[in-house]
């Protein structure tokens, strides 16, 4: 290793890598000039760490403000395990909830009357089917009254129209009566004329 | 130091929740540190307190979207070079390098010991980015991949400020570590 391939301020700066630290320590060791080079960098270092580091002259500190702290919910969003911890209290809340407030399976059905089940149902199912007999004969009766209405109103209109064409018939007739009339009325004039 | 690093961990996380107090820990924790890359970068006592004040603000309006609280160290120094580098800017040119050292009496009064000033100085005659890198490797400790991410530059670019800076130094100082050996 010769002067020009040690990185000597690498390795006072410790940033050399570790594989390369070995050949650098040996070639410092051999060579004078890098002795001293490396002595004039840890003099330098000194003399830069000999500048105390003066105290703030105020502390930095900052006040709540309300603007600018989110909200409860926005802190519960925001906070991941939180929110999972909330998540799963939740629903462990609700299975407890469910497992109290559902009804109760085994023994207490067994002492459940099944007669009287029975009979409210058929009572409930009878109740439904007259009901349902019922409107259906309520609609029945209306569609007949409707088409009974509609059949005198269609006989209405018949009769009426074969009134009208009755009188026609004869009023043709007075008319023609007529006419016939007063031809035998003009004959009968016309051949006593004659003989005055 | 790792229970301190799984303390921060947890003031982080809680300051994330709106926690004010916890913020307040990590803030007391840190101020030190940043008040001091702030002052020896920008030379300044009030710019230096006021850009710290303006780091933590930021930080904590902006603490949601630190993805590794483990990064937290690197992620504020990159808050705080963004807020000094916007100050540098604002009162000096483009492309002005900081080749004054800061005024005398100022130092003066930050540094009384002789060795201090000279180092003060010697910092002063470095760039603000030759500076900068010195503050973060030699005072704040930091591995050349952080100041790389801190200061969004290739690691080469990080070690090319730092290897030039180290040199100016060495020679700047010779004379006062020279003198303080006699």
């Amino acid at each position: 290793m010769t002067c020009s391939s040690v990185d000597l301020k690498a390795y006072f700066l410790g940033e050399i890598a570790p594989a390369e630290k070995g050949g650098v320590e040996d070639h410092v060791r051999a060579c004078q000039e890098c002795r001293e080079e490396l002595d004039r960098l840890r003099v330098t270092q000194t003399a830069l760490l000999s500048l105390e580091e003066e105290e703030v002259p105020q502390r930095i500190a900052f006040v709540s403000d309300k603007v600018f702290e989110p909200r409860w919910w926005q802190t519960i969003w925001r906070s991941g395990p939180a929110m999972g911890f909330a998540s799963a209290a939740m629903l462990a809340a609700a299975i407890l909830a469910h497992a109290y407030v559902r009804p109760v399976a085994g023994p207490v059905q067994a002492t459940v009357d099944t007669a009287q089940i029975e009979q409210r149902v058929e009572r409930e199912v009878n109740a439904r089917l007259e009901a349902t007999v019922a409107k259906a004969v309520r609609e029945s009766e209306a569609k007949q009254s409707q088409q009974f209405a509609q059949v005198m109103v269609a006989s209405e209109k018949r009769f009426e129209a074969k009134r009208q064409d009755d009188l026609a018939v004869a009023q043709q007739a007075a008319r023609y009566f007529e006419q016939q009339r007063a031809k035998l009325e003009m004959a009968a004039n016309d051949s006593v004329r004659p003989g005055q | 130091m790792i229970f301190r690093e799984v303390e921060d961990r947890d003031l982080i996380a809680k300051a994330r929740r709106g926690h004010v107090d916890a913020y307040n820990v990590l803030v007391s924790r840190w101020e030190k540190r940043v008040f001091n890359y702030l002052l020896r970068l920008v030379g300044h006592r009030e710019d230096a307190l006021d850009l710290s004040q303006d780091v933590f603000l930021k930080a904590y309006q902006n603490l949601r979207k630190l993805e590794d609280p483990a990064k937290f160290p690197g992620w504020l120094f990159r808050i705080a070079h963004n807020e000094a580098y916007s100050l540098l800017r604002k009162n000096r040119p483009e492309g002005e390098l900081a080749v004054e050292p800061k005024s005398g009496e100022a130092n003066a009064r930050m540094f009384p010991i002789e060795l201090s000033l000279a180092v003060q100085s010697a910092l002063g005659l470095l760039s603000d980015d030759q500076r900068e890198a010195v503050l973060l490797k030699v005072y704040q400790g930091f591995k050349f991949e952080e100041m790389a991410e801190i200061l969004a530059c290739p690691v080469s670019t990080v070690k090319s400020r730092l290897y030039t800076a180290l040199d100016l130094l060495k020679q700047t100082l010779a004379p006062v570590n020279m003198g303080g050996a006699e």
